[in-house]
């Protein structure tokens, strides 16, 4: 992959793909990982790095409307795909009903792991508006949290549920079409 | 309506549900370079070379450190006996030899792996026990001529000693009915937040150092610095990020000396931020305790007596190790009325990861102590664990384990709280139990200050040296504003932990930030409140004892039409004397002791202390040991709930990492080397593990806290793994002794054999 003269050589890949509804073309280095791209060349650090073998989630975000460790996805490969950050997750002026969910319920603590949360618990909604608590524990089982033991997040991810299901406009990703 | 008492959510949970927060790890500068630590592979060696050349020569690579680059300067908290690089020989097997700073992380690594470094294997010693030993090679061979603290009774590898004697235990042993003996271990649990240390640091002019950290004790760091780099405190400032979580792991120095040093030599801002192993082998994880217990009671039940030994294993540097036996002295005396005490806790010099201040820093170990023996005294003496505790806890106008007089102790209505609530006397289904504990925490001082001041349009900044790690604990702090100035808590903005720009704070730390800034914001508050009042005086030509402040505005009382809004108010302030600006700062009174039955003491009372019990319900699967906790129960006194929607998710937290400290968390050590390197090797609760936690709040007001509040952060962790331990006796009739109480203790305990 490398040349003999060192690190700074690095083979690259042009890859095009969509951000937040936004269309993105970069070459970047065959190495890096998704959460490489996001943070490290778009500047979306609201997508966490923290343990970097996809044990704690914390780099959740959403592929094609699938939850994926981001730090477990090669950059080269979602060339042609469709990612959520959490700076996509709120409509324009406001906040997501899972967001406004997690401040009420005060689900987030020191917020490292909310991210990931709120993509995981997103992309639960998305396919299933009223959740049983065994189906968010399930959805959830990969996003570590330290803080809070977890009940206040249950109880968020459920009341945003009903949040979504009285207000399905509320739901909508991005606000403008246009973007794409 | 009173901001105090209210569930309001946290007035910054907004840049923490957007992903808006800059925590440590985001933040990025032109120019920046990256930094990684080269570590030691060996618990204990001597070095014969570090060979640099290949890495100096690599592209990229713009600076190297080694010990021979660095001012030879030892630091530490209370024991003088740290470097920023190993000297000649390294003493844990993770302990920094060298860094590297380079144009990429990726650089950076491949450099690291580069610098060859050879060294001459020395015996470790590993167990505590051993080191305690009077031919134990010396972790610190030179630990006579180290600096330190003069409290500090240490000798050989103790680095830290307190005892407490009171009245005359070997004649209340003698004369007592019965006598018993008991032996606890717990292994030790890593704070295990998700986001790793991390601190950038950027040189301006050459002779100033500006280190953005995610660390608790900004200024604590700042002084470390000082010492580190030789120059004056004054002229480093340290900005705290967002905080990835802490639990007491970010107290001390992380990378932020070895990023300055790193940005000195470079002449470039420099970030570091560890990896995962880095935490693992090198972070202050809680100490690994050997306990011995010795109860004396009378046949009815009341204790008579109670000695304690206590070691704990400090590991290879002495960092909060030297303070914290005084701790845990309180923690294994209990919150029980036992006339007859001597209790005796070292913290003992071994080649390994230097162990601190987690949460509660040696409460889970010595309340898993204490509390299950309490259990299994009162099985053999044939009564109720709970009947057994009301016969023996502390009640209010009794004295602590020390002497100190206690106030509104709440102890017996927290016990009975708990009872009630997961159904205590209500025999379990087969195969599940109920257990109980309790116990006691402080509500640490240390200095705190804020600045206040009140904008054009009225709203108000708070400005606090404490950094907010997660807990919430700053919107307590501004609600408490608030009610000084009859404002709603939203108009004000906090701005924290900046020690060019905010006050001194003893910390995030200890359970203290609500109680110890809410009392600095009441009396900034009242003085901005007179300012305040007495412009509007002038404005309303009124008396100032006759105005009232009412939403937003200043009125005179009874006559509501009478009246100027603050912003008003602010902007005249502004013409007339420069504005509204105002101070405030506390420190908490001194908890009176009796200073003749402690030795080697750093903490010999618990400030406003607060009282808790918990109860569980598990299940044990009796074929393979698993235990599952159905239900769980907190009954914690908080003085005055200043935020219940808060404190709540305190308890709710803390009760979850108790459970994984109780059932499975482990940072084991094997010839030297931790066993855990990741997230992929050290278990961690997720969600299907955390039980429903029902909280009781209790509200005993003490007599220094904000309204009345006592601290809340920490005490949640104690109790639980106690409180499993006992409940698992009642459903499976075994008792295990040691932490964690894995799958497989609970297996060999019933007397199954493994079939693999």
């Amino acid at each position: 992959m490398t040349t003999a003269g060192g690190l700074g050589d690095e083979m690259t890949v042009a890859v095009a793909l969509t951000v937040n509804g936004m269309r993105r073309e970069m070459r970047i280095p065959v190495t890096h990982t998704l959460l490489d791209l996001l943070r490290a060349r778009l500047g979306l650090t609201g997508t966490k790095e923290s343990c970097l073998e996809g044990c704690c989630g914390a780099c959740t975000v959403l592929l094609d409307n699938r939850p994926v460790m981001s730090c477990l996805v090669l950059g080269a490969s979602v060339d042609g795909h469709d990612v959520v950050t959490i700076e996509g997750v709120a409509p324009k002026d406001g906040l997501h009903p899972l967001q406004q969910a997690f401040l009420t319920h005060a689900a987030a603590q020191c917020g490292y792991c909310t991210s990931g949360m709120i993509l995981s618990a997103k992309a639960l909604l998305d396919r299933t508006p009223a959740p049983s608590d065994q189906e968010i524990r399930r959805a959830l089982h990969g996003n570590l949290c330290r803080c809070t033991g977890y009940n206040a997040i249950i109880e968020a991810v459920k009341h945003a549920a009903r949040l979504m299901r009285e207000r399905p406009a509320a739901t909508s990703q991005y606000p403008a079409e246009s973007h794409r | 309506m009173r901001a105090v008492g209210q569930s309001l959510p946290r007035l910054d949970g907004f840049s923490r549900v957007t992903g808006r927060l800059v925590y440590g790890s985001d933040i990025a500068v032109p120019g920046m370079l990256h930094g990684v630590v080269v570590r030691s592979v060996h618990p204990h060696a001597r070095i014969l070379q570090i060979d640099t050349r290949e890495t100096a020569g690599m592209s990229g690579v713009v600076a190297v450190l080694t010990a021979n680059d660095v001012p030879a300067r030892r630091f530490g908290g209370m024991v003088k006996d740290e470097t920023v690089f190993a000297v000649d020989r390294v003493r844990f097997a993770g302990q920094p030899v060298a860094a590297v700073a380079a144009i990429s992380r990726e650089i950076a690594e491949e450099a690291a792996r580069r610098i060859e470094v050879r060294y001459d294997p020395l015996p470790a010693v590993e167990d505590p026990l051993v080191a305690l030993r009077d031919d134990a090679p010396l972790v610190h061979e030179d630990w006579a001529s180290l600096a330190a603290h003069p409290n500090v009774q240490r000798r050989g590898n103790v680095c830290g000693m307190a005892t407490i004697v009171r009245g005359d235990p070997e004649r209340a042993f003698r004369e007592a009915d019965e006598v018993y003996e008991d032996r606890f271990t717990t292994a030790s649990v890593h704070q295990a937040y998700l986001e790793p240390r991390a601190a950038l640091a950027q040189w301006d002019g050459g002779d100033r150092l500006t280190v953005h950290a995610n660390t608790q004790l900004p200024f604590a760091i700042q002084e470390a610095l000082a010492e580190i780099l030789d120059i004056p405190a004054g002229r480093i400032r340290v900005v705290v990020t967002g905080i990835g979580g802490g639990f007491g792991g970010k107290l001390r120095l992380g990378v932020e000396h070895i990023a300055a040093l790193l940005a000195r030599r470079a002449g470039r801002p420099v970030r570091v931020v560890l990896d995962m192993a880095g935490e693992f082998w090198a972070g202050s994880p809680r100490h690994p305790a050997i306990i011995t217990l010795r109860t004396a009671v009378r046949r009815d039940g009341t204790i008579v007596a109670k000695t304690a030994d206590a070691v704990l294993d400090a590991g290879a540097f002495s960092g909060a190790s030297p303070v914290l036996p005084s701790v845990a002295t309180l923690v294994l005396a209990g919150p029980y009325r036992i006339p007859h005490l001597h209790i005796e806790v070292r913290a003992v010099y071994t080649h390994k990861q230097n162990f601190g201040s987690y949460r509660a820093p040696t409460g889970p170990q010595c309340a898993f102590a204490s509390e299950s023996q309490m259990d299994m005294i009162a099985r053999r003496i044939g009564l109720d664990p709970f009947e057994f505790r009301l016969r023996n806890i502390l009640r209010d106008g009794d004295e602590g384990p020390t002497g100190q007089p206690l106030r509104g102790v709440a102890l017996e209505t927290a016990l009975r709280r708990a009872a009630a609530a997961i159904g205590w006397g209500a025999r379990s289904a087969p195969g599940r139990g109920k257990g109980i504990a309790c116990g006691w925490w402080t509500t640490t001082a240390g200095p705190s200050g804020v600045y206040v001041k009140m904008h054009p349009d009225g709203s108000v900044t708070l400005a606090t040296g404490c950094a907010e790690i997660g807990t919430g604990a700053l919107t307590g702090a501004a609600q408490v504003l608030a009610d000084e100035l009859a404002l709603d808590p939203r108009d004000i903005t906090i701005t924290s932990a900046d020690t060019l720009t905010t006050p001194y704070d003893y910390g995030a730390q200890g359970s203290r930030s609500t109680f110890n800034v809410g009392n600095a914001c009441r009396r900034a508050g009242a003085e901005l409140r007179r300012q305040l009042v007495a412009v509007a005086a002038e404005m309303l030509e009124a008396n100032a004892s006759d105005l009232e402040l009412q939403d937003g505005y200043v009125a005179v009382r009874g006559v509501p039409a009478r009246r100027v809004s603050y912003a008003d108010v602010s902007q005249t302030a502004l013409g007339r004397g420069g504005g509204l600006l105002a101070s405030g700062t506390y420190v908490a009174p001194p908890t009176p002791y009796d200073a003749g039955c402690v030795s080697g003491h750093f903490y010999p009372a618990f400030h406003s202390p607060s009282f808790h019990a918990h109860a569980a319900e598990v299940e044990v699967d009796s074929e393979t040991g698993h235990v599952r906790i159905l239900r769980y129960v907190v009954a914690q006194d908080v003085g005055l709930a200043i935020n219940p929607l808060l404190i709540r998710g305190q308890i709710e937290g803390g009760v979850v990492q108790g459970v994984g400290q109780a059932l499975f968390e482990q940072l084991p050590y094997e010839g030297g080397q931790p066993q855990a390197h990741s997230f992929s090797d050290y278990p961690l609760p997720r969600i299907e593990d955390a039980p429903p936690v029902e909280s009781i709040l209790l509200e005993s007001p003490s007599t220094a806290g904000p309204h009345g509040a006592r601290g809340v952060g920490e005490p949640p962790v104690i109790e639980p793994p106690a409180a499993v331990a006992n409940a698992l006796e009642d459903a499976a009739g075994v008792r295990v002794t040691s932490l964690p109480i894995t799958e497989e203790k609970i297996f060999r305990a019933l007397g199954g054999r493994p079939t693999v």
